[in-house]
């Protein structure tokens, strides 16, 4: 039995590698996403967003010269071990020219500073949010479309004083993202004049909270900011609160921006008594639109978190490869700057074609994404646009755009 | 020519994870294998031993201690330093604890060291966790930083295993198998029993504290999550339990091919269609478990058996001879 097995894990192996290497016409782009894991159901959209614009690129004349751009799924289980291990395997075995991921800040971390950096293969996150990215020794090889922490944090203290509120307790879910988050928002909030009443770090996936929101309730509290995903305690917080008469307004940043928040609590309940910040597109701009469209019709949900950022990374390195003229990992770097603008023919989602020609005609391009302008720094990184997001009369949510 | 290249780079990266979780196993080899302790809480050690490494060899940073820039042999020498002496405390309080209590206790050490270095935010940068560790070679060209780091491994490895193999012919191994197979005949004949469990814990959990340390100037990044039970328990148990217990070579085979299967069945789900590629990478979760259930069933005592030297058999040939 031992023999039959190993002789058949051999032969599937060696037609898996032969399968991959046979097809000389794909382009590999290594696409690391934390597919299991503590965020998996946030990921799924991403990805989603990752392949939608692969799809298009490959629709519309594909990449170079008619070479197939192929996104190599690996799995980062937001960790930074399998991020390494993930990173590992796209870089080399499936010798990707560049690579889109990972989710998390963690994985991030690990498999830039281990991996991409040292080999020379431009990492392009679309939801690292992690303010200690920004200062990686990078030669130039890790960009972000997803603005860092520092700035959403910034966004909420700001909406927060702007509503009036003066006193907040604040809990976050103890996990890198959002005890990133809540460290920014309450320098922010106590720099514009606001007092924090009580600061609890919370574990996530917990039954009932009802201990940790008594300890914050102690002080004279206007609201509570949640830092944390809506699956994993923030809902369960909400409701905790409600039953108890603890808070009834509250303030949240993305990671609590889902449908369910609204099905679960009731909308009669939070309207007017809740806002969620979120990393945005302005869903007015063209660029947004032309996204939101596509991705509607491949029966996703365009306001997802980080999905439209997801398109644009991808989008985005097809651009590279494209003005890079070749597939070469060494120049991608500058080409994805090049491309990503400031300046030159406006190409938005959906444009390949366009793209293609403008190339050819040797055009400078400005890519603006669904997500934003997507105009890099020297470190790398985008600023942010945030939109809050509050529940509408229909019971859905409403999305106004922070100006 | 690039392809083979590439290949032959994530040989290295397999062999180096291989190693690190090599080098673990045969820290629990001293424990399980040679002692019989169920020891459930190598999480703690190996978190423990990585963030000492890290914290003390960083270069100075506001959001964690530490930050002393020390050189990494330093690093790793304070690491074992560190899981030792956590491991001496723990062992001193729960030795005389059996089998699954024993197991219940050190489970539940692991998660409280792990919820306080996720919790002490001043002093480890809570979830957010360590960065910019300094790794051996890194500033050396690719491809020999990589395998420069995999030669620094696998030497250790080899080390320990020479290590190992001698002790456990010494009479200092015998008594421990002795100990493990028949406690109340080994105490009768007058040996310390607990003094020589206590200095097995000790002994294991170092090596599982240098793994740690390994694994954090390797990633250059060490957070919490690095300590989860499921990647940095289990899996290292079923390494050591499919590598063959009590047997040294054994606890190295296992986690490279333990670490390669894991690793590698991700290159064949990669391959399928989008709908499936989601889906399958739980399905890898579950081919672990499956893999230790037909392992054991062909192997009772994983791959390579406990070799027992004939002690016995040559005290009565020198006898006969006389």
């Amino acid at each position: 039995m031992t023999n039959s097995i190993k002789r058949l894990t051999l032969a599937a192996s060696a037609l898996a590698l032969m399968a991959g290497s046979a097809q000389a016409a794909d382009i590999n782009v290594g696409s690391v996403a934390g597919v299991t894991g503590p965020i998996a159901e946030l990921v799924a959209p991403i990805v989603a967003g990752r392949n939608l614009a692969g799809e298009h690129v490959n629709a519309q004349g594909g990449l170079l010269d008619g070479d197939t751009y192929n996104l190599v799924l690996s799995d980062s289980q937001c960790d930074p071990k399998a991020g390494v291990d993930a990173g590992t395997k796209v870089v080399n075995v499936e010798q990707v020219v560049a690579i889109i991921g990972a989710s998390c800040s963690g994985a991030t971390n690990g498999m830039v500073q281990s991996v991409t950096i040292p080999a020379g293969v431009v990492a392009l996150s679309d939801s690292a949010t992690a303010p200690s990215i920004t200062e990686l020794e990078d030669n130039d090889l890790v960009f972000r479309v997803a603005p860092s922490d520092a700035y959403q944090g910034l966004a909420i203290a700001q909406l927060a004083i702007d509503q009036g509120y003066k006193k907040l307790a604040m809990t976050y879910s103890n996990d890198d993202y959002n005890a990133g988050i809540a460290t920014v928002f309450e320098q922010a909030f106590q720099d514009l004049g606001g007092e924090i009443t009580a600061n609890q770090a919370h574990e996530p996936n917990k039954a009932s909270y009802r201990s940790e929101i008594s300890t914050l309730a102690g002080g004279d509290a206007e609201g509570l900011a949640i830092f944390a995903y809506y699956g994993g305690s923030g809902i369960t917080i909400i409701r905790n609160s409600l039953e108890n008469g603890l808070f009834d307004k509250f303030m949240a940043a993305d990671g609590m921006f889902d449908a369910s928040v609204i099905e679960q609590i009731g909308a009669d309940t939070l309207r007017g008594n809740i806002f969620i910040t979120q990393s945005a597109s302005d869903y007015a701009d063209d660029s947004y639109k032309a996204f939101a469209e596509a991705f509607e019709a491949t029966g996703n949900d365009p306001v997802a978190p980080y999905a439209a950022h997801g398109y644009d990374a991808s989008f985005l390195l097809a651009l590279a490869i494209e003005k890079a003229g070749a597939a070469d990992r060494g120049a991608i770097s500058a080409a994805l700057r090049e491309v990503a603008g400031p300046s030159g023919t406006v190409i938005r989602p959906g444009e390949w074609e366009k793209a293609k020609a403008a190339i050819a005609a040797g055009e400078d391009i400005n890519y603006e994404g669904a997500s934003g302008n997507v105009d890099f720094d020297e470190a790398g990184d985008v600023g942010g646009i945030y939109s809050v997001n509050t529940v509408g009369d229909d019971g859905s949510w409403a999305t106004n755009l922070i100006q | 020519m690039e392809q083979m290249y590439g290949i032959g780079l994530y040989a290295v990266s397999l062999l180096t994870f291989g190693g690190i979780y090599a080098v673990m196993a045969l820290g629990l080899n001293v424990q399980w294998g040679f002692t019989g302790m169920f020891n459930a809480g190598i999480a703690g050690f190996f978190a423990i031993g990585a963030y000492t490494s890290a914290m003390l060899t960083t270069a100075f940073s506001e959001r964690h201690l530490g930050g002393l820039d020390l050189p990494i042999v330093i690093g790793m020498i304070a690491a074992m330093i560190a899981a030792g002496i956590i491991a001496w405390g723990v062992a001193k309080i729960c030795i005389r604890l059996r089998s699954d209590y024993l197991a219940i206790a050190t489970l539940g050490i692991a998660e409280i060291l792990r919820l306080i270095l996720k919790n002490e935010t001043w002093a480890t940068n809570g979830p957010r966790g360590v960065s910019l560790v300094p790794k051996p070679f890194e500033t050396w060209p690719e491809p020999w930083n990589q395998l420069a780091f995999m030669a620094l491994v696998l030497v250790i490895v080899f080390g320990l295993y020479i290590l190992l193999e001698r002790a456990r012919k010494a009479p200092w191994g015998r008594v421990m198998a002795a100990s493990r197979e028949n406690e109340p005949a080994t105490r009768a004949a007058g040996k310390n029993v607990d003094r020589l469990r206590i200095e097995a814990f000790v002994l294991g959990a170092m090596f599982m504290g240098l793994g740690g340390a390994l694994m954090a100037h390797y990633l250059k990044f060490i957070d919490p999550n690095a300590a989860d039970p499921l990647i940095a328990t289990f899996l290292i148990w079923v390494m050591l339990i499919v590598g063959g217990s009590a047997n040294n070579k054994g606890a190295i085979l296992g986690a490279i091919l333990i670490w390669t299967i894991w690793s590698a069945t991700e290159l064949l789900t990669s391959r399928l269609p989008d709908e499936f590629a989601i889906r399958t990478a739980y399905v890898r979760v579950f081919l672990i478990g499956l893999l230790l259930q037909i392992v054991l069933q062909r192997f009772p005592n994983g791959i390579l058996p406990e070799k027992r030297e004939k002690a016995l058999a040559a005290e009565r040939e020198r006898h006969s001879q006389t």
